[in-house]
């Protein structure tokens, strides 16, 4: 399992990369970089889902994007949380929160 | 939200820019990614290959991103519309003939529903139609219903019940407008003078009646319609106040009703409305019993009562009335929707016509649904490589049916085009007497329907190729190279829709083979009359003029002398009624020496007065006894002659000659006669109907102030009727003479509803048989092009054409003998819901139900012949040449 990255769970993307941008506003590549490295290489993001996400999570005001220099002073598209997404994530981690220890109940329960 | 539709628009709008930023994330994207390899020590090139494999292609994530946005909805219709019409305008014989078969489809419907919408859909053209109520008489006993209602009747119910807000009485005639240019009948509603409140009608000019100008002994007033007032008045502001002269009688105009007021039951152009008590005809069975029931009743049920309640009430008041009027007892009173009144016998016919068209227009999808298939047979290659590129099943299967919207739409466009103009073609034919006639028109609803039916139709002959699309391998297709046979499944489906196609068309011929069959019947029905050089007229006399019996039997006496001299007159009479063309009056009568009726039976016959050449102008044959002659007047002893029909049913098995009978027409009171003769009986209601027991009683002892003249002569029908016309103003220049017609032409008239559907529902049944013929021509064709390749085989083997025409002449059998199959029962359950507009013919008409099969195995011959002789021209070197 650890040595080939799976596929993420349905619907946990959008999550994911919104708790990514919690800590700061980053560019495309270091939100799959990092969604690696936070995962420890369980999870890879192909380019196709994740910019679709980007483009979703814009279009429903939980992010927001600007053109700014990178490090290596190259020209990227940052995304950062809004309000809004902030108290997206909030709930939404409550959520996920809620079910996995509903369904660890379960599997343990047997 | 709004942040989403902003950015789809600026998707939409700045497309380039979007592009271009689009570009430059994943470019940016790209290379930090790359960047990343080559510092873990990859060449550029390994770098670019194993990102391209761990993060997915760009140009893939770029397809997946623009197409992820609601925009991108209108991005790809834009695009295949595009791409279709391109694909229409490349085959436009193809095009061509899906664009007809459906303009005519769907133009037949339209056509046809616009009709259904005016005359069954839309509501009553008042206000609050809902309300609105017919109240009938009926004697359920003795199988009257939905008669008129007596006066009496009508009072009682005006003036005690607690269910309607008003009530009011009509009934019509003609009365003759003299002044003002030619003396001329015109269409005279005669009203209760609650008719216009009940209506909610509000005049053009003037006033509607009020409660006093109904009262007896009231000033004589009356309402003209706009048309009357236009063309008699030309259209005078002043007209009000004015008084105007019907039957030699002075009336005051007090108002004008607008050309968009339509009277219920007697709906005419030029019309007048007087009140019941100003009627010289009517207003004597104001008070006079017995209770002639006249009168069509129509109320506005108040507010928040039900039918039930209604009906309580009537039956409350049917009670009352029984106590006070003996002779009344068995009569009830009932109500049903003004609506139903109003379209109740067009109901059924219109609608067998809309399904009918419907089918039509089914046939025409399975049709284009099977030109589609072949297309998307020819058309799999194109199909499967761009499955191999990518394409998604549901974005061909999209982009398919847009193709197929756009056929439909198109096809729709031209076919309300098709239904303006057939509605046009068709308003000639259609039946005059078709209520709410002048109310119909292609109107939104209708250009909805159209719209709607164009897009179900679309997507039911879109659904086939999409299917047929989705279940094709890429594999397959582009392996076999397209050549050899085609695979089971569409041609099944080909199949499938030729023998849904030949059902449909069975079911339709059938319908229409019935109607043909029961219109040739009722044309071939004997009349008991010989019509043929009989021309007849209306003359009528000014009550207020010509007001005693004495001189209308004078006035009718000179006429007929007069015509009589007249050149190439061979006979002519008078007449009260005719029979078909003016229907009858119905007589209740008792026979001399026969015990007493029960109170409120009574036996009935129609009632005509004739002067004494009337027979031998008919042709009526004479039984037994003698006819009437210049003897029988009104001074000489009451005689009667009688029908057949009537002297089987009351004198069986005995000798009704010198037996008396007591009856009488209410003007000359009741008397006993003698009867002196038995005549033929005539079809005196209408072809379709049994001759009913007939009453004939001469002329001069009873005569009439108005009649029919008939004349029959070998001269033309005009000179005939100039001649009628010179000799009856040579009498008294103020007398019309209207409704010249030949005989022939008013039985004629008098079928014209079922002829008119006949007509129409022959009509769609040739259209479906001829889209039938292609549908089975275009699948036999298709199976010898496909199998061109296996027919020269076979011929290189040694098989002889005959055997290969034996070969397409079975799969052509099978197909139409199966479609029989399918058809006739479906037919037949069909035919069963029109029994009713069936004369002397059953839904299950062995010779129809044998000649429709019969028709379409021919047609079905035909439709491969032309296939079959390619097949047998096959020439088996050039068929395997391409192998």
């Amino acid at each position: 399992m650890a040595d080939k990255p799976s596929e993420l769970v349905q619907g946990t993307l959008d999550m994911l990369i919104l708790k990514t941008l919690d800590l700061q506003p980053m560019h495309g590549y270091g939100i799959s970089v990092r969604l690696e490295q936070m995962s420890q290489g369980v999870f890879r993001v192909n380019a196709g889902s994740l910019f679709v996400a980007l483009q979703r999570l814009q279009r429903a005001g939980l992010i927001k994007s600007e053109w700014k220099a990178t490090e290596n002073s190259r020209r990227a598209k940052y995304y950062a949380l809004t309000e809004q997404g902030g108290s997206r994530l909030n709930s939404e981690t409550q959520e996920w929160d809620r079910q996995v220890a509903a369904i660890s109940r379960i599997l343990e329960a047997s | 939200m709004l942040q989403n539709i902003a950015s789809g628009l600026r998707s939409l709008l700045r497309k380039r820019q979007v592009e271009r930023e689009l570009d430059e994330e994943l470019g940016v994207y790209l290379e930090m990614a790359i960047e990343e390899k080559m510092q873990q020590g990859m060449t550029r090139n390994d770098a670019l290959r194993a990102v391209r494999l761990e993060r997915g292609s760009l140009e893939v994530t770029k397809e997946a991103v623009r197409s992820a946005g609601w925009e991108s909805f209108w991005e790809i219709l834009w695009q295949d519309l595009r791409f279709a019409t391109r694909m229409l305008r490349k085959y436009p014989a193809f095009t061509g003939v899906v664009t007809l078969t459906l303009a005519l489809g769907i133009g037949a419907n339209t056509a046809i529903f616009s009709v259904v919408n005016a005359v069954l859909l839309r509501p009553l053209p008042y206000a609050n139609p809902g309300q609105l109520v017919f109240v009938r008489e009926g004697k359920p006993e003795a199988g009257i219903t939905g008669l008129g209602m007596s006066y009496p009747t009508f009072t009682e119910l005006r003036d005690e019940n607690r269910v309607f807000s008003a009530v009011a009485g009509l009934g019509g005639h003609a009365l003759v407008l003299t002044g003002n240019g030619e003396p001329s009948e015109v269409s005279t509603v005669v009203v209760t003078s609650e008719f216009f409140s009940v209506l909610a009608a509000e005049p053009l000019l003037g006033r509607v009646f009020i409660p006093k100008d109904g009262q007896r002994g009231a000033a004589p007033v009356v309402v003209l319609s706009e048309s009357l007032w236009r063309e008699r008045f030309g259209g005078d502001p002043g007209i009000v106040g004015r008084s105007i002269t019907l039957d030699m009688r002075p009336y005051t105009v007090i108002g004008v009703m607008s050309a968009s007021f339509h009277t219920p039951f007697l709906n005419q152009t030029n019309q007048v409305w007087i009140p019941l008590a100003q009627d010289p005809l009517f207003s004597v069975w104001m008070t006079r019993p017995p209770h002639e029931h006249w009168m069509a009743v129509i109320a506005r049920v108040r507010p928040g009562i039900s039918s039930a309640q209604v009906q309580a009430e009537l039956e409350l008041i049917g009670a009352r009335l029984a106590r006070e009027f003996p002779a009344e007892k068995g009569w009830t009173i009932g109500i049903e929707p003004l609506q139903q009144t109003v379209t109740g016998e067009v109901k059924l016919p219109l609608l067998l016509l809309l399904a009918a068209v419907g089918l039509v227009l089914l046939i025409g999808c399975a049709n284009v649904a099977n030109l589609l298939l072949s297309r998307a047979t020819s058309r799999s290659k194109e199909i499967a490589i761009r499955i191999a590129l990518g394409a998604g099943r549901r974005r061909i299967a999209r982009q398919l049916l847009t193709e197929c919207a756009i056929l439909g739409l198109l096809g729709g466009l031209i076919g309300t085009l098709v239904a303006c103009w057939g509605l046009a073609a068709l308003f000639p034919l259609l039946p005059s007497g078709l209520p709410k006639f002048h109310s119909i028109r292609v109107d939104r609803f209708v250009l909805l329907f159209a719209l709607m039916l164009s897009l179900a139709a679309s997507l039911l002959f879109g659904l086939v190729p999409v299917l047929s699309a989705a279940g094709s391998d890429p594999h397959q297709e582009l392996g076999q190279g397209g050549r050899a046979g085609e695979s089971a499944g569409p041609r099944r489906t080909r199949a499938f829709l030729a023998v849904g196609e030949i059902a449909l068309t069975i079911v339709l011929l059938t319908g229409a083979g019935l109607l043909m069959r029961s219109f040739a019947q009722l044309t071939s029905v004997n009349p008991g009359f010989a019509p043929n050089h009989v021309v007849k007229a209306m003359v009528s006399l000014p009550q207020f003029q010509y007001s005693t019996p004495k001189q209308w039997s004078a006035f009718s006496e000179d006429l007929i002398t007069r015509l009589q001299a007249q050149p190439g007159m061979q006979d002519s009479a008078i007449a009260g009624p005719l029979p078909i063309v003016d229907c009858c009056i119905t007589l209740a009568f008792q026979i001399v020496g026969n015990p007493p009726l029960q109170a409120g039976v009574a036996d009935t016959a129609n009632y005509v007065p004739v002067s004494t050449r009337y027979f031998s102008v008919m042709g009526i044959p004479l039984l037994r006894g003698r006819l009437f002659n210049e003897s029988d007047s009104s001074s000489s002893p009451a005689v009667v002659l009688i029908s057949e029909a009537l002297a089987k049913r009351y004198f069986p098995n005995q000798n009704p000659l010198g037996r008396h009978l007591t009856f009488g027409f209410p003007a000359n009171g009741i008397v006993s006669r003698e009867i002196v003769g038995i005549v033929g009986d005539i079809h005196d209601v209408s072809l379709g109907k049994e001759p009913g027991p007939m009453l004939y009683v001469p002329f001069a002892q009873a005569p009439l102030y108005g009649a029919e003249v008939v004349v029959k002569s070998m001269l033309s029908t005009s000179a005939t009727a100039g001649a009628i016309r010179s000799v009856t103003q040579g009498i008294d220049k103020n007398l019309p003479v209207t409704d010249i017609a030949p005989l022939p032409d008013v039985l004629n008239a008098s079928v014209v509803q079922p002829r008119f559907r006949t007509l129409l529902l022959g009509l769609f049944g040739a259209i479906a048989l001829i889209l039938a013929a292609v549908g089975i021509f275009g699948v036999i064709s298709y199976s010898v092009s496909r199998r061109t390749h296996e027919l020269g085989i076979r011929m290189v083997l040694g098989a002889q054409p005959v055997l290969v025409l034996s070969m397409i002449l079975r799969e052509t059998l099978v197909l139409t003998l199966t479609g029989i199959a399918v058809g006739v029962p479906c037919a037949v359950a069909t035919a069963r819901l029109i029994t009713h507009l069936l004369f002397k013919v059953t839904p299950y008409d062995p010779v129809t139900l044998a000649l429709v099969p019969f028709a379409l195995l021919a047609v079905a011959a035909l439709a491969s012949y032309i296939p079959a002789r390619r097949a047998m021209k096959v020439d088996p070197i050039v068929a395997l040449r391409y192998e």
